[in-house]
């Protein structure tokens, strides 16, 4: 009786290896593709990689003057400021937030930086954590921005901006207890945009299916009850 | 070395990237997919082959990295049973046929039990043992000292023991 393979010694178990394991020739398809392969490519023109690189370069100055085309920006100011606002929400998006800043002890050097000052603010809940506050200019507007961060991990950004006489989109105004925001929507983000007093605010977060936007709608609500922005000067 | 000669020369070890293509992916059709990657990649990069080495070692080398690529790529998707070793039953290249259409199956306890080694311990039984490739050139294929690999052989060969006896005792 032999032994058994897991009794014996390693040169052994070595040479069973070689011995038994099945060795799996190649496919015969195999061998001519990679013959046909390997053959020396005679037919590529000369001219192709002059071509490619000529491509190249074309494709190049493309990229790099793509960004000094001038953007189409819409004539609506509300919809001009909405998409103002969601690139400084992406701004933060991108590079994370920054200095979680203790409201009360940042809010003297805010109002200042800002032009806007907070009566009241929303320092967040079980919800909502706060995670930093800063002033911001958009449209040639001096504001302050608070960002949050939700249980599930979707960054909001409040955002309010001087805007006398911004007239408020009528059609995209939506009943939330006592207020009546517009819930506007630009490159994949949702944005609440609602007036107090002259001032535009903003809430903006990337919250776009239906279970989300409940969840925005009431996180519209904890913000706006909680947060009391006044002009400074 | 000129392309041509290159090439000749090449395609004389491809059994043997084959046969250890099948034992990595477990899968000819991905072995397949794997020898013809390694061939392009081979062909392409000619001429940083040093000629005077080994050129089947190098080639061995070619395919295991580009196995390793490919399975890196996979592990972050597929799962990875308890003892660590990955689901093999999961296509390496996504448009690889699924398991169904190609799964290689074992036949024998020893096939078994090298299937469920992990890449490294199975890599290096294949070189040194199955297709009896010197230490060093096995050291050059996995990049590590050839001090590693005898000690891998040695773990290996222990690993391959414990699957063995749960075999034999069924």
């Amino acid at each position: 009786m032999t032994d058994p393979l897991s009794e014996l010694p390693d040169e052994a178990l070595g040479r069973r290896l070689a011995a038994d394991l099945p060795r799996h020739g190649a496919p015969a398809r195999l061998r001519q593709t990679i013959a046909v392969a390997g053959r020396p490519q005679s037919v590529v023109t000369p001219w192709l990689s002059a071509g490619l690189a000529a491509m190249a370069t074309a494709l190049a100055l493309l990229l790099f003057f793509v960004p000094l085309l001038p953007r189409i920006t819409p004539a609506d100011p509300v919809q001009r400021l909405v998409r103002a606002a969601v690139a400084e929400h992406t701004r933060t998006l991108m590079w994370g937030a920054r200095r979680p800043d203790v409201i009360p002890t940042a809010l003297p050097w805010l109002t200042q930086e800002s032009g806007i000052g907070l009566r009241q603010v929303f320092s967040g809940d079980e919800r909502l954590t706060l995670l930093d506050a800063e002033p911001v200019y958009l449209e040639q507007r001096r504001g302050i921005a608070l960002h949050y961060r939700d249980e599930d991990g979707h960054l909001l950004t409040y955002l309010v901006l001087p805007a006398p006489g911004l007239p408020m989109p009528d059609r995209q105004r939506v009943q939330i207890d006592r207020w009546r925001p517009a819930l506007m929507h630009d490159g994949g983000f949702s944005v609440w945009v609602w007036k107090q007093g002259d001032l535009a605010c903003l809430l903006i977060s990337d919250m776009i299916s239906e279970t989300d936007l409940g969840h925005f709608r009431d996180y519209f609500v904890r913000v706006r009850v909680a947060t009391e922005p006044v002009p400074a000067h | 070395m000129a392309d041509s000669e290159f090439e000749r020369q090449a395609i004389t070890h491809l059994d043997a990237l084959y046969n250890f293509a099948v034992y990595l992916t477990r899968n000819p059709p991905e072995a397949e997919d794997l020898v013809q990657e390694t061939y392009a990649r081979a062909f392409r990069f000619s001429h940083r082959f040093e000629p005077g080495t080994h050129l089947r070692a190098w080639l061995f080398q070619i395919l295991r990295n580009t196995f390793l690529t490919f399975y890196r790529l996979r592990e972050r998707e597929a799962a990875v049973a308890e003892d660590g070793v990955p689901d093999w039953d999961t296509p390496m290249f996504h448009d690889a046929p699924d398991e169904g259409s190609g799964a290689m199956e074992a036949h024998t306890d020893l096939e078994r039990a090298l299937r469920r080694l992990p890449e490294e311990f199975r890599t290096v039984l294949l070189l040194a043992e199955v297709e009896g490739l010197p230490l060093e050139e096995v050291a050059r294929v996995m990049t590590c000292p050839v001090g590693t690999v005898k000690s891998r052989i040695f773990r290996a060969k222990e690993r391959l023991r414990v699957l063995l006896r749960d075999y034999e005792k069924r």
